[in-house]
């Protein structure tokens, strides 16, 4: 709504970025241009807006020009809307009253070559924010109490130590362990380095407290059956192993510490067809139990499907330091025992060099071998094993006997594991193991709210840093409790109940249970469930269910702002295609930003819109984008199977789908039309798709609705 | 070609047509519907009736703005025509002395349960009515239904006008005795109704209008499941028995083209492109 009978008063902020923008794009025509666009009252410039100097002069100009909307040109919204949202607040304007145009990461990094284009495109970006910016509409972010109780899957030694810290800090923990008993991998453990302590005695220490802890409720021999409800308040049903026996519990926060396994190397280097082969941790139980036969001979392999070309690709960070732990214990017990270590790249990083400079020390031979020539296991008729590996400084195969051949495996993530992705609605990233939210600003958060991830479970790592990702899991679960209530966002669905026509499309789209139909049909939304994707809009064949910040009214003045003056200018002299691309903010918006900070250069046609998910993109924003003459359109959303809101993804593309169909229809190419997806880490091909799309369009030619009359 | 007799808008965007069709109007009893086709290229969407004029031969429907096909319906003016009329389709309502029949329909649905409840009220029943819609400006034909119910209950699910939801039949049942219950609107209201008969079990019949073709039989398209049979609404029914009926299944089926749906009408409506 153009909020009522209030004037609007709208005020442009264009950020210089130092060199960044200004430095590109000629800001004080931006400026100008700025001034000339209905409803602004002010434009002004400043070399850093986000500067306490550029924020006063936000602050200053709302109250001389009495702002009612505030639009700021510079980087991309990632990082400083919340900067320049809290600037509006505290000159008195709802947040939500703000608005974003990336001129820095979707234009002058991306068009460095190019100053008059990357100048056009500021303006047209712009433009199409303080349309939307007319429609924008206060909002107030609710807040909700929070269960200032946790729970702490996995009873290994993360799982342990965060319980521990979230007791202390006088919360209750609900602790579940699989097992009947608590310990994880550490049970299995013999001496940890680099302390050399008995892992039994750390875990017997740590079992202890923890039993001894009132805010402690253990759940031995149990699962995680199902979660629903939300950060805060999440409703938790355990099961108990080998009985149908359930359990409910309510908790505000989830801390993931379920750890991984080792690998079964099966089929590799003799492993299960000679006893004498085994993995460094059957080594170690053996080492533990004081069960190991004397060897005379010990052969280590390292890097035993892992690091491998496709698949587990990733380097398990222990195994380099097991195996010289290992091997030193050998040492230690058995001196005249001769052990080869062949490795591919010994990796001890920190103070495990010192343990590799010990075992050179103790004459342990070190071997190098290539991914594209493995060393070979063979068995003896008299049991013992002979290993053949090519030595690249001799230029030779090399044949060692032995009496052990040990494989240092990876960890891996284990079917509990994969089982409690799904029930939790948090992602595995490719190396299998829990992937967090990012992994330098939010290390052990998921994207989900109020759900963490410490230890293996997160990805190989030894007990020190489980305990050190453990404790940042328990403070980071423990800010939200200690507060006790948290601030919902506002950006939620919402049903104008004069334009339902309760047909059900938006609760059977939503993924979140966060609509129930009422008997007469009209859609409930339970806000507190509701994650602002806004795939109910796009479902909603009237328009009447909408999502607020980016409803179609607002989303549609940003397309008709960006389209109907170039329609108006007609064609000129050569065709230049415009192109309008939907890009979903958890990924490719991010991607494209991406591309501006790596400055990776691409067609300059290009304009960005964000939506919260790919999903969210209707059917009617396409059709206008074509009806006012848009070249192409361009959806894109977060890599299949990771979408944010698990599967708006596949919505847009079943719906782009569908539109390619009926764009004949309208007389328009559904080559014209166009899904994408790439991550937030694919700038590179982010870049390329749009290139690929402009060059096509650049082909087919003008959109026939641009250049003839009719349409909108 | 039909032509449409009166329209007249009963809220926003629920209208009420007459079409002059005599045959039609000849054989029309409650419970049953027609198929009208509004253009050479039209889709053919099924509508029960709400009510017949032998004499004047015309028979009258009411329908909602919900998707392209309604709203072009919506755009036409008396006096002028649709290109075709089928009907009278499906079995007709049984209509006899129950003793008390409850009569519960819910937005534009009102209108054909109307018939109905008029037709049980004439046969000697003690009819209770319950209307219902979202929201207080959706609720149509009050007054007609009062004119035809021993008692008249209304409800919304907003609460902007009398009960908020169906809760309070739970009372009702158990301080009425309820010989049999007729059920015709939304998917959910149906469902809910259903449910709450159920323990008491009170005969509750519901009045289903699933996606059709046809209208004969032939296609296949109007399939529920009844009691774990496959029936077609539009032969078998559109009257089931409500404790039988797999509400979960249809509302799975109705949504099947929900994308295509949404796209004719965005088409139709902000393109003016029929598709």
């Amino acid at each position: 709504m153009e909020t009522g009978k209030e004037e609007l008063r709208i005020g442009v902020f264009v950020c210089h970025c130092g060199f960044n923008i200004g430095g590109v794009i000629n800001v004080r025509a931006v400026v100008e241009y700025a001034k000339t666009l209905p409803n602004v009252v002010c434009a002004e410039e400043d070399l850093y807006m986000c500067s306490s100097a550029g924020l006063s002069l936000i602050k200053e100009c709302i109250k001389k020009y009495n702002l009612n909307r505030v639009v700021v040109a510079s980087c991309t919204p990632a990082t400083h809307e919340p900067l320049f949202r809290k600037a509006c607040e505290e000159a008195g304007l709802n947040k939500y009253l703000f608005e974003m145009a990336n001129i820095r990461e979707h234009s002058s990094w991306v068009h460095m070559h190019q100053p008059k284009e990357a100048t056009e495109k500021a303006k047209d970006l712009i433009r199409m924010a303080v349309a939307k910016a007319r429609y924008l509409e206060p909002l107030i972010e609710p807040l909700l109490e929070i269960k200032t109780s946790s729970l702490v899957i996995g009873g290994g030694i993360a799982g342990m130590t965060a319980a521990m810290s979230l007791a202390r800090q006088g919360f209750d923990v609900h602790l579940v362990e699989k097992e009947a008993e608590l310990g994880g991998m550490l049970r299995h453990l013999y001496k940890l380095q680099p302390t050399g302590r008995d892992a039994s005695e750390i875990l017997r220490e740590a079992v202890t407290a923890l039993k001894a802890h009132s805010n402690i409720h253990l759940h031995t021999s149990t699962v995680v059956q199902e979660v629903e409800g939300f950060f805060g308040n999440f409703d938790v049903t355990l099961q108990k192993k080998g009985s149908s026996e359930l359990e409910q519990i309510n908790v505000g926060t989830i801390i993931v510490a379920t750890g991984a396994e080792d690998f079964k190397p099966a089929g590799m280097y003799g492993y299960n067809e000679n006893e004498n082969v085994m993995t460094q941790l059957e080594l170690e139980q053996l080492l533990k139990k004081d069960a190991l036969r004397k060897p005379k001979k010990v052969v280590m392999i390292q890097c035993v499907g892992a690091r491998e070309k496709t698949g587990r690709t990733y380097c398990s960070r222990i195994c380099c330091m097991v195996a010289l732990n290992n091997a030193l214990l050998l040492k230690k017990l058995y001196p005249d025992v001769e052990i080869s270590i062949i490795f591919r790249d010994l990796q001890t990083y920190g103070e495990y060099e010192d343990f590799y400079r010990e075992a050179r020390e103790s004459f342990i031979n070190f071997i190098r071998y290539d991914s594209d020539k493995p060393p070979k296991v063979t068995s003896k008729p008299d049991g013992k094993l002979a290993v053949t590996v090519y030595d690249a400084y001799l230029g030779a195969d090399i044949e060692i006997d032995s009496d052990l051949a040990v494989l240092s495996t990876p960890l891996v993530q284990h079917e509990d594991g994969r089982k409690l992705s799904s029930i939790l609605k948090v992602p595995l990233g490719s190396d299998g193991f829990f992937f967090e939210a990012h992994p330098k600003l939010r290390p052990v958060d998921f994207s989900s709210e109020g759900i963490y991830v410490c230890g293996t479970a997160h990805g190989p790592k030894d007990v020190t840093e489980s305990i050190a990702q453990a404790l940042a899991a328990a403070s980071k679960a423990a800010i939200p409790m200690a507060v006790g209530k948290i601030k919902a966002d506002a950006v939620k669905a919402s049903v104008d109940k004069d334009i339902c026509v309760n047909c059900d499309a938006c609760e059977v789209s939503c993924i979140f249970n966060a609509i129930e139909a009422l008997p007469f049909g009209l859609p409930n939304v339970i806000e507190a469930n509701c994650k602002g994707c806004g795939v109910c809009a796009a479902e909603c064949p009237m328009g009447a269910m909408q999502l607020r910040h980016f409803k179609d009214q607002q989303i549609v003045a940003a397309i008709e702002a960006l389209l109907k003056p170039k329609k108006l200018a007609g064609l000129g002299g050569s065709f230049e295609p415009i192109i309008l691309c939907f890009a979903c903010q958890w990924c490719s918006y991010a991607a494209a930003d991406l591309a501006g900070v790596l400055r990776i250069q691409y067609p300059s046609n290009v304009r960005i819109l964000r939506v919260p998910c790919s999903g969210r993109v209707d059917v009617l924003h396409v059709l206008k984008a074509f009806l006012n003459g848009a070249d192409g359109v361009i959806v894109t959303g977060c890599l299949i199977g990771d979408c944010h809101y698990i599967d708006g993804n596949l919505k847009a593309k079943s719906r782009v789908d569908a539109m390619k169909k009926s764009l004949t229809a309208l007389g328009v190419d559904p080559e014209r039309l166009e899904i994408g997806f790439a991550s937030s880490s694919e700038g590179q091909k982010f870049a390329d798709m749009m290139k690929d799309f402009v060059e096509k369009i650049r082909r087919l030619g003008p959109n026939r609705l641009r250049v003839k009359e009719g349409g909108d | 070609m039909y032509r449409i007799v009166t329209k007249l808008e009963l809220v926003s965007h629920i209208n009420l047509f007459k079409f002059s069709a005599k045959e039609i109007a000849a054989k029309t009893k409650p419970g049953q519907f027609v198929i009208l086709k509004v253009d050479e290229r039209g889709e053919r969407i099924p509508l029960t009736v709400a009510g017949v004029d032998v004499e004047k031969g015309t028979i009258t429907v009411v329908c909602h703005e919900v998707g392209k096909t309604t709203k072009q319906l919506g755009s036409l003016n008396e006096g002028e025509c649709i290109q075709d009329l089928l009907g009278p389709l499906g079995k007709r309502a049984e209509i006899r002395k129950f003793g008390t029949v409850l009569c519960v329909g819910g937005g534009v649905t009102v209108a054909p349960l109307h018939f109905q409840a008029k037709a049980f009220h004439e046969a000697g029943n003690m009819v209770i009515g319950v209307i219902g819609a979202r929201t207080e400006n959706q609720l149509i034909l009050e007054d007609k239904m009062r004119k035809v119910c021993n008692e008249l209950y209304v409800a919304t699910d907003d609460g902007t006008r009398g009960y908020k939801g169906l809760d309070f039949l739970k009372d009702l049942f158990k301080e009425r005795k309820i010989d049999r219950v007729v059920a015709a609107g939304p998917i959910v209201m149906m469902k809910t109704v259903s449910e709450l008969t159920r323990p008491c079990g009170v005969p509750t019949i519901v009045n289903l209008i699933p996606t059709m073709v046809d209208g004969m039989g032939m296609c296949g398209a109007c399939r529920v499941s009844v009691g774990g049979k496959t029936m077609f609404a539009c032969v078998d029914g559109p009257d089931f028995d409500g404790h039988q009926v797999d509400f979960e299944e249809l509302m799975a089926r109705l949504k099947m083209y929900a994308p295509q749906e949404k796209l004719a009408f965005v088409f139709y409506e902000k393109g003016g492109r029929s598709l």
